[in-house]
This record gives structure tokens, sequence and C-alpha cells, in this order.
């Protein structure tokens, strides 16, 4: 055994985030904290109506206040290429063509920024401008706007729904869910820069570096490597940072025509309507099984609100295909215009919401059928193929997620009656619902540069939105070369690497991770390549005969006497930085297999009859998500979902006011989601079998499942609880004391 | 110079009924209105100021609508302190004000003079990590790190202050710190850890 077999961990230091030590001293650098020469600053200005026509503005007042720089209007701004005409606007699908219509969408819509010298002066000054407008009717009100538009299909029918009225036992009901804001922890900001009159240097908070590049590239009509964007820490996304927004196009404007690097941070009741939300919501599920369980068949109508501006259509029915079997299937859509910015994606988009629904009919009728809804559901899961597709799984343990969770909780202490188990003014109940999720990938690049020492910096344009992807890649990279993680670096969030997708849909590190893998096959070739000079055995050798160290190359075939150490490597061939870059995506397997990740969910509530308070007493996620490549960050992913899961179950709820057309409430006090006493300590657990299809690693992404399916086991651990099915999310206590 | 403006608590008392007389014709309210603002919002005016932060003294020129967050933030280039919602509702700005937890986007730049502030970036002896801090990273106590400084000071705190009794106690004097990733399992084993010491 040669030295390079040692043990590699021996200089490791504690396990922690290859970040860890920035996040935990606060030098680690968000968007809005970056140190640029000649900063000033840009306050928005939004709407104060929701529908009409700016008559004019009156930005006078703003103007004479020191420190004031400019003011943007939609009559007085710089030049935008791609916003030149109607038509430009249009194919430039940006969405709110802010600064470049007279028409107001909805309240809070940016009317004018003013730009000064300190945020104090701005923010002063902004306040000073005001605008007449023409008021149009307007509509914030979704459920009361729902009925005046019509379903229409989502997707193929399967069978015929007309079984549904032979079945044995069935169910009709109705679910509503209030809308939602990611409200990530820091607020979307952008500083931007032109370096010069086509080059434009952008910190900005996203979810994806190179989707913004593309987006400016095209709006200011510049090559896309003209533009710069630094995201290195991303505080929090949840999906609302993977669109463009117009406050990004706004800075971006305003740096143009002060000429210096402007800063732009949303304050926290603009994030309401700024960057995206998750559509209010309406469903209606037909469910039907036969006397033994056998589910028949499921009909399921959905709604969501979308802007007027544009259509969100959510994807609300797309989990009604991918989880059971139903051999008789029909699902219908609808959007619902309002007069509120675009929803967006947010996390577990569209199935999250569908879930709730089913998982709760499925345990209603789990009650009418007398059946476990443990058993009921394990009779009736797709196992073996992707139902909509007929293609099989690659691999789906949605089974032994549900037994695992089962087991955790303790499910046999649930009494199958509801109401059953009570102490004093609480009573107590079980609820468990499952999720699943389309597992994807996509392409993405990696590169590796190699120093003399055998230390490797192993980078990416992926952005870490807090998941784990830094020390995901260095885990990865780790074990592909075994050379130790205190001499792996990771560098990402910056349009400068490798290009990768943006980091949504729980594609991020199963993307990336099969560019790292590729970029240190890429790596090994090229030592060897060097190492041939040295030695022959070295030719032409492929990938996996290569072994790498921390000192040197070796053959996994031979023996010892052919290690070369980097040293003598960078001597004899005059190295400086080995560098590499290779890309890695999706192939044939996607036509041979189906793929999902999948989640069971297990709670334990308590439900107080005088307050009508609900208490989560205990929460167990286990799910499949392939191979866990970084068992805490993982880990923290799942339970952080369960809290936003239990955030959607129970408080989150962004209300408007149909009267005057406004959000209510749209700031922490008045939009709640769960502080730390609302949690309980979240019990996760993985079923951590490889994919092997997947891709190189074999994992499957994880941030979606871990909270669809939430919601439903909340509802139905609370109907067990008190025999109260209640089908309108956020489960307020009033809610509970009326249902 | 401190006085130089001439309204008096009389004169906003009389402008806001005068307000509320011209309620029935709103546009005559709000052009009224603007003016009263015009007048009454106090414009810019720097104060010097002697800010003693992490043990180091700053003589600066602050602006007195300027709070100590964005003091931190945007003139002394201290950028741990994080702004969540800059109105006291999530804790991402904490910081100690004479050792006790304080929220800086609700504290003015004015009112620190006098007094020790410590920030995130304080906390660390040098290039050894407060024990909080590795507790943080070894119990990955985060994930978009967001959040983080504030969750540490605050945790620091909450262990002086001996609310660390049990799960429930330390959630309870943890809960002023929201996190959205909800990272709270390891927040909790974090506190949990440092306290056992």
């Amino acid at each position: 055994m040669g030295f390079f077999d040692e043990p590699f961990d021996l200089m490791t230091p504690p396990e922690g985030r290859v970040e860890g030590v920035a996040k935990v001293t606060g030098s680690g650098k968000y968007a809005a904290e970056y140190k640029v020469n000649g900063l000033c600053h840009a306050v928005l200005v939004g709407s104060t109506i929701a529908a009409g026509t700016i008559l004019n503005i009156n930005t006078s007042n703003a103007k004479q206040v020191a420190g004031v720089l400019g003011v943007i209007t939609h009559l007085e701004k710089p030049v935008v290429p791609g916003m030149a005409d109607e038509e430009k606007i249009k194919e430039a699908r940006f969405g709110l063509p802010v600064f470049h219509t007279d028409k107001v969408y909805f309240k809070g819509q940016p009317i004018a920024l003013v730009i000064a010298e300190t945020l104090e002066d701005a923010t002063y000054a902004a306040s000073l401008v005001s605008a007449e407008y023409r008021e149009d009717a307007k509509t914030v009100d979704f459920n009361g706007t729902l009925g005046f538009v019509s379903l229409t299909p989502a997707g193929k029918d399967r069978g015929d729904i007309t079984a549904l009225n032979s079945a044995a036992h069935s169910i009709e009901a109705e679910y509503n869910i209030k809308a939602e804001v990611h409200n990530p922890m820091e607020m979307h900001a952008t500083i931007a820069e032109w370096t010069a009159d086509d080059k434009l240097k952008l910190f900005d908070k996203n979810q994806g570096v190179n989707n913004v590049q593309r987006t400016f590239a095209k709006l200011f009509n510049i090559p896309v490597n003209h533009i710069e964007v630094i995201s290195e820490f991303v505080g929090g996304g949840f999906g609302s940072g993977l669109r463009v927004w117009p406050h990004a196009l706004a800075c971006i404007m305003a740096a143009k025509l002060v000429k210096r690097p402007v800063k732009l941070m949303l304050t926290r009741p603009q994030m309401f309507y700024s960057v995206g939300y998750r559509p209010a919501s309406w469903q209606k599920i037909k469910l039907g099984a036969n006397a033994d369980g056998k589910f028949i068949g499921i009909h399921h109508q959905a709604k969501n609100g979308t802007s007027v501006y544009e259509n969100f259509n959510e994807g609300i029915t797309r989990v009604t295909r991918l989880i059971y079997n139903f051999d008789n299937l029909k699902a219908e859509a609808a959007t619902v215009p309002l007069n509120l910015s675009t929803p967006t994606w947010m996390r577990g988009p569209g199935d999250c919401t569908g879930d709730f629904a089913i998982e709760s009919a499925i345990d209603e009728l789990s009650y009418k059928l007398n059946i476990d809804p443990v058993a009921l559901r394990m009779k009736n899961l797709a196992l073996e193929k992707n139902p909509e597709t007929g293609l099989p799984w690659s691999t789906n343990y949605i089974n032994e997620c549900i037994e695992k969770g089962a087991q955790m909780i303790s499910w046999k202490d649930r009494k199958a009656a509801h109401s059953q188990n009570i102490e004093g003014d609480w009573n107590i109940g079980y609820g468990m619902a499952v999720g699943a999720w389309n597992a994807g990938r996509g392409n993405a690049s990696a590169g590796i540069q190699m120093q003399k020492d055998g230390s490797i910096t192993v980078q990416t344009a992926m952005t870490d939105i807090g998941t784990g992807t830094g020390i995901s890649m260095q885990n990865i990279a780790h074990e592909t070369t075994g050379i130790s993680k205190s001499k792996i670096k990771i560098e990402l969030g910056n349009s400068n690497l490798p290009p990768a997708p943006s980091q949504g849909g729980s594609n991020g590190l199963s993307s990336i991770g099969g560019a790292v893998v590729a970029a240190v096959n890429a790596l090994k070739l090229k030592l060897a390549e060097h190492a041939a000079l040295q030695n022959e055995a070295y030719k032409n050798v492929a990938a996996a005969d290569i072994l790498l160290s921390d000192k040197g190359i070796s053959l996994k075939t031979a023996n010892s006497q052919f290690f070369i150490s980097y040293a003598s490597l960078w001597e004899k061939n005059k190295l400086g930085i080995l560098e590499v870059e290779a890309s890695s995506g999706p192939g044939a397997e996607r036509q041979k297999y189906a793929f999902c990740s999948s989640a069971a969910h297990f709670c334990k509530v308590r439900v107080n009859r005088k307050t009508g308070k609900v208490k989560i007493e205990r929460l167990v996620t286990v799910s499949d998500g392939g191979k866990i490549i970084s068992e805490k960050a993982a880990a923290n992913q799942m339970s952080g979902a369960a809290v936003g899961g239990i955030g959607m179950a129970l408080m989150e709820e962004q209300a408007t006011d149909e009267r005057l057309g406004t959000l209510v409430g749209n700031d922490f006090a008045g939009y709640h989601f769960p502080v730390n006493a609302d949690a309980p300590i979240i019990e996760v657990a993985f079923i951590n079998k490889p994919d092997p299809n997947i891709n190189p690693q074999g994992s499957k992404g994880l941030g979606e499942v871990g909270i669809i399916g939430t919601a439903a086991a909340i509802a139905n651990a609370i109907y067990n609880a008190t025999g109260k099915r209640l089908r309108d999310l956020p489960i307020t206590p009033d809610k509970v004391l009326l249902g | 110079m401190k006085q130089e403006y001439n309204f008096s608590r009389r004169f906003f008392l009389k402008t806001s009924s005068a307000l509320g007389a011209l309620a029935f014709i709103p546009k005559g309210v709000k052009a009224f209105y603007e003016e009263v603002k015009n007048f009454i919002v106090p414009k810019k005016e720097q104060l010097p100021l002697t800010v003693s932060i992490n043990k180091k003294s700053y003589a600066i020129k602050a602006d007195t609508r300027t709070t100590l967050l964005d003091l931190l933030r945007e003139d002394l280039n201290l950028t741990g302190a994080k702004k969540g919602c800059d109105h006291g509702q999530c804790g991402a700005c904490t910081v100690h004000i004479d050792g006790e937890r304080a929220l800086s986007c609700l504290t003015l730049a004015a009112m620190v003079p006098g007094k020790e502030v410590t920030t995130i970036e304080g906390l660390a002896n040098g290039d050894k990590l407060h024990p909080m801090q590795e507790a943080f990273i070894e119990c990955d106590g985060f994930q978009c790190g967001y959040c983080t400084p504030g969750q540490i000071m605050s945790a620091v705190a909450c262990v002086k202050e001996g609310h660390t009794k049990s799960v429930a106690e330390i959630k309870e004097f943890m809960s002023g710190n929201l996190c959205r990733c909800g990272a709270y399992n390891g927040i909790v084993e974090s506190i949990q850890k440092v306290a056992a010491k």
C-alpha cells in the first residue's frame, strides 16, 4: 500500500459547510453589501391605485430635495432598447413593462424611482412624489371572481371519469388556499454599475445568474458576456429569485441615468408585490373507490389567481397524475386575472397545492371506507411506473418512506376514529400524507483549477441559496478525487464561472453534481496526459482507472511505483494552474425511465377545544431523494421545508382588501410564517438509496418534496383529533372553532 | 441649529384637526396634506457623533434620520447585521448594546454615543470563533445565512440570560429571530450545545 492510500481525513476540519465561517462571522457578502465606489441609492415609488392610467406625476418636490440625483418615470427615463415599443415589450416577455407604460395594473406598481446620494435622501424624496390617475374598475378578490372564468382541460383524460358514478364510496369536496408569499429573509436587492457604455456589472439577488445575464443582454441589446452577475451569497429564494423582476431593471436604468453605480433594495412591504407569490387557489376533487379501497378515478378541477397583465398557471393538477394509479382521470384548470402583481413559482409550485386537496380527500375517504390511511395509500400507489407516461420508475421508494415514517411517529398509537384521544382541553390526533415531484436534471458546467500543491478549486455559476450546493459540490469532488476536503475550495454564484441552470424545481444538485463528476474526470485525464510524459503507463488510460490523492496521481490497476507526485508533475511539465471545464446533462435515460423524488409526512397535533389553537407536537418527514450527498444540509432542507409546511397549513395568508384593491398586512406583523416556537424539532429521515440512472452521483432533488404533503398531514391530524374536516388553508384558530 | 423648525405641538394639533375638517373634499386635503408634510418633515441634518463599535471608536457625521443598522451597513461597511424588515419584526439586525440584545433597525445612530455596540464582526476573538459561531457551523444552524448573524447575537444573549433550560424555553426566547429557511432544528441544537458547556 502506497502512502497515497493513507486515510485523507486526518487534516479535515470540523464538518460544516464550505461557506460556514463566512456566514457565522457576517463576512459573506449578499447583493446589497458590496462596497462600490461612488455608490448612490434608489427608492421605488408605488402607485396608490390598483387599476387605471397615470395622468400626471409630480416629481418636482422630490427633485428639490438635497442629495437627489435623478428621478425616473414612464415620461422621463433612459432608453431600454428591448422595450422601445409595444412589439418589443411583448417579445421581451419580461412581465411588467416597468416605466414603459402609463397603465396601472396593481397597487404598488412602480411609477417612479428616486435616486439620491444616501438612502435617507432617496427615501424622503420618494415620499414627495405624487401622481394623478384615472381609475378603472378593479378586483383583488379571488374567490369572488373565480366563478367568472371557465375551466379548460389540463392534459389528456385517462379512461372515462363517468366510472366514478359506480364507485362504492366517493368524496366530493372543495378546497381553498390563500395566497402565500416567499419572503426570503434577504429582501431582493441589486447594485448596478455600467463599467462601459455596453458593459454592465450586477450584484444581484437571484437563483440563476445566467438567467439574469440573458434577460438584460436582450433588453439592453448587448452581448451576454458583457454582463457580469455576482450572486455569491443569496439570502433565500424559495422561487422568488427564478425570474428577473422590475426592480432590477429599474436599478440598471437608474445607473444609466446618473452614470454612477446604484443600489436598490426592496423594502419588506414591497417584497409582497414585487417578486411573486404563490397564488390563491380553489380546487374541487371528486374521488371514488370500490369497497375494498381500490381507487376508481379522480376528477380534479383547479383555479389559481394571476395578474391582469400576465397569465401564470400554477399546474395544480400535475401531481394528480404522479403518485397513484387512477385508471380514470380528468383534470381541468383555469386562471383568474386580478389586479395584483404576477405570481410565480414558490417551493413545491402547483404540486404542493394540488397535493393538499388530493391527500385531504384520500384521508376523508379512508374514514368512509374504514381503512387505515396508510393502508389505503399503499394499496393505490403507482410503484412500478409513472402512471402518466407509462415509463418505469428509475427508482421510487415512496412506500418505504411511508413505512419508515409510520414507524418513527408510532402510527399504531393513532385512534382509528376521530376525537378519541383527549387530554384536558386538548384533543390529540395523528395524520399523514405523501408527496412526490418529477425529479429533473439540467445541463450544467463545472470547472476545476488545480495548483501544484494538489489543492483544487471547483467552480460553477450556479448559486447556493442555502440548500448546500457548495458543500455538496465539495463532497462529490472529494469522493471522486480522493483529495481532502480541506484542499477543495468552492467558487459559485458568478456568471464568469462555467454556466449552470437556475437553482429551482429541485434541479440544483441533480444538475451540478454530474458536472462536477465530469470536470473531475476531465482533470484526471489531463493529469494523466502530463503523467504519460513521465511514465508510459498513463497513456490512453480511462478516467475510471486514474486515482488522485492529496499528493499525486496513480493508477488503480498498477502498483504504487507508478505514483507521480503533483510536485514533480508540475516541475517536469512546467505547469502553472491546471484548468479544466466540463459539462454534463440528461440523456437517453430520460426516454427509458421516469424519475421522481417522494416523501411521507406524519404529524401529531394537539388541538385546544376552547381556543382553537393547533400545536404541532411532532412532525416526521421521510424522503426518497436518492443518494444523500450531504446528510446535514439535506436534513436541514427537509426540516426547513416542514416548517414551511406548518406555515402553509396554519398561518400563511396574504389578505387583500377588495374595496381598496390592496394587500393587507404586508409585513411580518401582518403576514405570519412560523417562528422558532411554532415548530417542534422536526424529525427527518432518508431512504438514502442511490438512483442509478438520474445522474452520476445518484441523487434526486429534495427541495420541493419536503413541503409537498405537509399541510395535508397537519389538516388530516386535526381531523383525527377533532372530527373537523378543514379544507381551507390556513387553518387559523377561528376556522378550528367554527369548523 | 437644533431648534430650526418653528412648528409646535399646537401647530400640529391644529393642522390635524384641519385635516379632519377637510376630509369631505379629498383633493383639498391632499394638497393641504402635501404642504403640511413638506413643512413638518425634518430636512436633512448631519450630526457629529462618536460611536464605539466592537471596541473601536468612530468619529463620524451621521444623518439624524440614520438608523444604527444603516450606519453599520452603509457607512461603516459592517454588513454582518442584516436588514430583513427594517421594522423590528424579524431580528436579523440584532446587535448587542452594552451587552444586551437590541434591534439596530429600531435604534437611531444618534442614540448610541456613550454605549458599546457589538456586532457579529466583533464576536470572535481574533481568529478564534466564538463558541456559538462554532456551534452554528457544527450543527448546521443556518441555510441561506442571512438571519444567522442576528440568530447568533440573540443566541449568545439567550445563553447569558439563562433561557436555555428546555427546548421549549430556547424556542420561546429565540422567536424574535425569524428564519424563513426554517433552520430552527440546528439553531436550537447550537444553543443547547453552548449552554451545556
